[in-house]
């Protein structure tokens, strides 16, 4: 598979330990990536890299082998882009908008305009300054969307969005995959990730901390477990048992967390009575933050 | 809130008032024995010419008093004037600190922190009131001193009444523009509402003025109130009856305007007009216009290039309709002879050239730099980065900005020009049309030679260029006016941008001064690309 995005040592260094440091990433054509992180861990400066808004310090970045600094006007024609936050466009109606930075582009594809808005219900007859912040938002979907590019970059996308169009736009997103679409998305908000991407990057303070599938993702997860005893707390065999962490006792109740099958701590209690055993699957975002407290 | 952050809100309109103020102020005091000449004789002769001209320019400015001091010169051209300059200050910031910051919702993010909304409206009404003091008070100040380099010390009391007069007037149309943003929605209604109602009060004193009937009303005219002061003119009286009864003004503008902003919602007006039941768009616009390079960029700001053409057309037809008045002016003021700078031909055509042009001057420098402004706004906001995110090269953006430039000075100087070879035969003034036409298509590289280094400053530190472009063309036009009158030596004069521009409706195209003027325009612009290419936008 070829590759959409390649990022060689990437490094934006806006002095104090701020910006963006040796990013080496590569994003397959046809992936929807999710880029997590936290504000200000350098996420819409990679992507603004990415659409040669900034200059790199360092490195070299290449969108569908074309180099996203010195030839950032073909990088462009290739790329639907969300902004973090769309500018005011004071007075012009939707419409006009669309009218207006599409015609920059070129022709208009109307019959997908149409389409988009009226599954994101965005009524293109209002004037920018009357749109609420999700109506901002669906209108920045649109625009990225409209002329079908190969690569979508899109700064968290569902940001002011309702329950109802965030599906809408995650049906988006399938639909664009299976036209061989790239998606590289950035966000954090885990269970967005979690619907929509194949594959993650976490990035922390500038640098890029993890990057796996999400298969590899849900590999990581654990399970919260809490056993109530009718009896002896068999202690020494569960803390010895594989894959068993975090054992805590308190009277009969024993705490702890269980990494990959139960087949270990299920040898480690049996021939003792259980009176009652939970099991709870934290989510991602546990996952996540557990990446950022250490 | 803090006094940076409101600072910071204002600073357009202060550093405007601020340097405008001053300099006008201290240029025509202190100027005075140059224009009216030196001896007591000579300033009774320009007094008289003075009063001769005032009773013309009745319907726009009071009645000189004392013309042939520098105090009651100060009195007429300066303090007349700025009764509208600061009137309009006032207007506009009130409707910008209601409308404007509750569009862009930094009103509702006060409120959201705990503000209340009497509060947050006492706090901008008291800032604005210290700072337009202080602008007040520095004008006064400026005039004092320009009265004392003129060599006739100006009464201390009279500039303190009339500086309070004025502040009073600044603040009663700062109080009407709060009670109108109140009402309706959005900026531009509330500024062209404000408008209209200053308008109508000018109008009202002016009428009261020019004819021997007082039209009804005109005593709650705001302009009424504050003419009736005149203290800095020798022998002038400060009416401090009219001037309270502007603070009453205030006060109850303030006090209405508080009520209306308790009431209404926030992003609505008091009236609010019924949404028409219409179906959903779910279309782009069909409108061509919108997807043709610079043609694009003109359609969105229509209003402000058809604004533009209108009040520059409105200056030149009033410039033609008043040459033979100044012409009559100047034939019985010697000391006014510089000006003509022993410019060859009839002293109407010369008069005609040097007063449009130096208008036509100001205006499209001022245009200028008002794009330059958008141009570092669009890259804070957003909006570049927006552009940029389609296939358009830096180089590209910074052209079609040019082009539209180009294309908007080439449609507000053509149409004056249509205004002045329309009205000069009826007023007896004999013009070439070729050489109109050279003149009028010579604005063109002149306002490029602003813009050219306002792109070069917005590309480098946006934050800084409309300010340092300001103060470039404010010192220009000063050294282009004042130039001629002290008899400041060549090198000086040719400091001037506006020197670059020559008077082509009288002599020949200056050759040298086009060659200079593209010259920067090329490497202006050339050097913006590449500052553009190599920066990072918005960051």
């Amino acid at each position: 598979m070829t590759s959409a995005i390649v990022m060689h040592g990437l490094t934006k260094d806006y002095g104090s330990g701020h910006g963006l440091f040796d990013l080496d990433l590569e994003v397959s054509e046809g992936e929807v990536f999710g880029f997590l992180g936290p504000n200000g861990a350098g996420k819409t400066t990679t992507i603004r890299l990415l659409m040669g808004v900034i200059h790199a310090t360092a490195g070299t970045a290449t969108v569908f082998g074309l180099d996203c600094d010195r030839e950032s006007v073909a990088v462009k024609r290739e790329v639907g882009y969300l902004p973090g936050e769309l500018p005011q466009f004071g007075g012009m109606r939707g419409s006009e908008v669309v009218a207006y930075l599409g015609g920059m582009r070129g022709a208009i594809d109307r019959s997908r305009v149409q389409e988009l808005s009226e599954r994101l219900e965005l009524d293109l007859g209002r004037r920018f300054r009357e749109y609420s912040r999700g109506n901002k938002q669906k209108l920045g979907l649109l625009l990225a969307f409209m002329h079908r590019p190969r690569l979508l970059i899109l700064d968290e996308p569902t940001g002011g969005l309702d329950p109802l169009n965030q599906q809408t736009f995650h049906r988006l997103v399938d639909e664009v995959k299976t036209d061989g679409t790239t998606v590289f998305l950035s966000s954090h908000v885990l269970s967005e990730v979690e619907e929509t991407c194949s594959r993650v990057g976490i990035i922390r303070e500038g640098r890029l901390v993890s990057d796996m599938t999400m298969d590899n993702v849900h590999e990581l997860r654990f399970h919260e477990v809490v056993i109530e005893f009718g009896g002896d707390v068999p202690q020494a065999a569960v803390r010895a048992a594989a894959g068993v962490e975090d054992v805590a006792v308190e009277g009969r109740r024993l705490t702890c967390t269980v990494h990959g099958g139960f087949d270990a701590l299920l040898a480690a209690i049996s021939g003792h009575t259980v009176l009652d055993m939970v099991s709870r699957e934290p989510s991602l975002e546990s996952i996540f933050l557990s990446y950022y407290s250490n | 809130m803090s006094p940076r952050l409101l600072l910071r809100l204002h600073r357009i309109g202060l550093i405007a008032m601020a340097y405008f103020g001053i300099f006008y102020v201290l240029v025509n005091s202190a100027a005075f024995p140059v224009i009216a000449g030196k001896t007591r004789a000579s300033q009774e002769a320009f007094g008289h010419s003075v009063t001769v001209l005032g009773a013309t320019f009745s319907w726009l400015l009071r009645l000189p008093v004392r013309p042939d001091t520098a105090a009651g010169y100060l009195q007429w051209r300066g303090y007349g004037f700025f009764a509208i300059l600061f009137a309009a200050w006032g207007l506009f910031s009130a409707c910008g600190a209601v409308r404007r910051d509750e569009d862009r919702g930094l009103v509702e993010s006060w409120l959201s922190s705990g503000i209340s909304r009497l509060r947050l409206l006492a706090t901008r009404s008291l800032f604005f009131a210290v700072m337009s003091a202080e602008i007040v008070t520095l004008t006064g100040a400026a005039g004092w001193l320009g009265c004392l380099i003129a060599g006739t010390p100006a009464a201390v009391g009279g500039l303190v009444g009339e500086s309070a007069a004025l502040w009073a007037l600044t603040l009663a149309c700062f109080g009407i523009g709060l009670v109108v943003s109140q009402v309706v929605s959005d900026f531009r209604a509330a500024a062209s509402a404000g408008s209209a109602v200053l308008v109508l009060m000018f109008l009202l004193d002016s009428i009261g003025r020019s004819s021997v009937h007082r039209a009804p009303f005109t005593d709650i005219s705001v302009f009424f109130l504050f003419n009736q002061s005149n203290s800095v003119a020798p022998g002038g009286t400060f009416n401090i009856a009219a001037t309270m009864l502007l603070f009453v003004i205030v006060a109850v503008a303030t006090i209405v305007a508080s009520l209306g902003f308790v009431r209404r919602d926030i992003g609505s007006g008091l009236i609010r007009t019924r949404p028409r039941r219409v179906a959903d768009a779910h279309d782009a616009s069909a409108n061509p216009l919108l997807r043709i390079p610079v043609v694009r960029g003109l359609w969105i700001r229509r209003i402000g290039l058809l604004s533009w053409t209108a009040g520059m057309a409105v200056v030149a037809a009033s410039v033609v309709l008043l040459v033979n008045i100044t012409a009559t002016f100047f034939a019985s003021t010697p000391s006014l002879s510089p000006y003509l700078r022993g410019l060859p031909g009839d002293v109407h055509t010369v008069l005609l050239a040097l007063i449009w042009l130096s208008f036509a001057q100001a205006l499209v420098a001022i245009f200028a730099i008002t794009c330059v402004s958008r141009w570092s706004g669009d890259d804070s906001s957003g909006v570049l980065e927006m552009q940029l995110a389609e296939p358009l090269p830096r180089w590209g953006v910074l052209g079609e900005r040019a082009a539209e430039l180009t294309v908007t000075v080439t449609l507000m100087s053509f149409a004056a020009m249509a205004v002045i070879l329309a009205l000069a035969p009826a007023e007896g003034i004999s013009i070439d049309v070729g050489r109109m036409l050279s003149s009028t298509a010579l604005l063109v590289p002149f306002a490029l030679t602003f813009a050219a280094v306002g792109s070069l400053l917005a590309g480098w530190r946006p934050r800084v260029a409309v300010v340092v472009l300001s103060t470039i063309a404010v010192i220009s036009y000063l050294v282009f006016e004042l130039g001629p009158l002290f008899k400041w030596p060549d090198w000086a004069d040719n400091l001037s941008v506006f020197q670059l521009y020559g008077t082509p409706l009288i002599t020949s195209v200056f050759v040298g001064g086009l060659i200079a003027m593209l010259a920067i325009v090329v490497v202006g612009f050339g050097s913006a690309g590449v500052v553009l290419a190599r920066r990072d936008v918005a960051a």
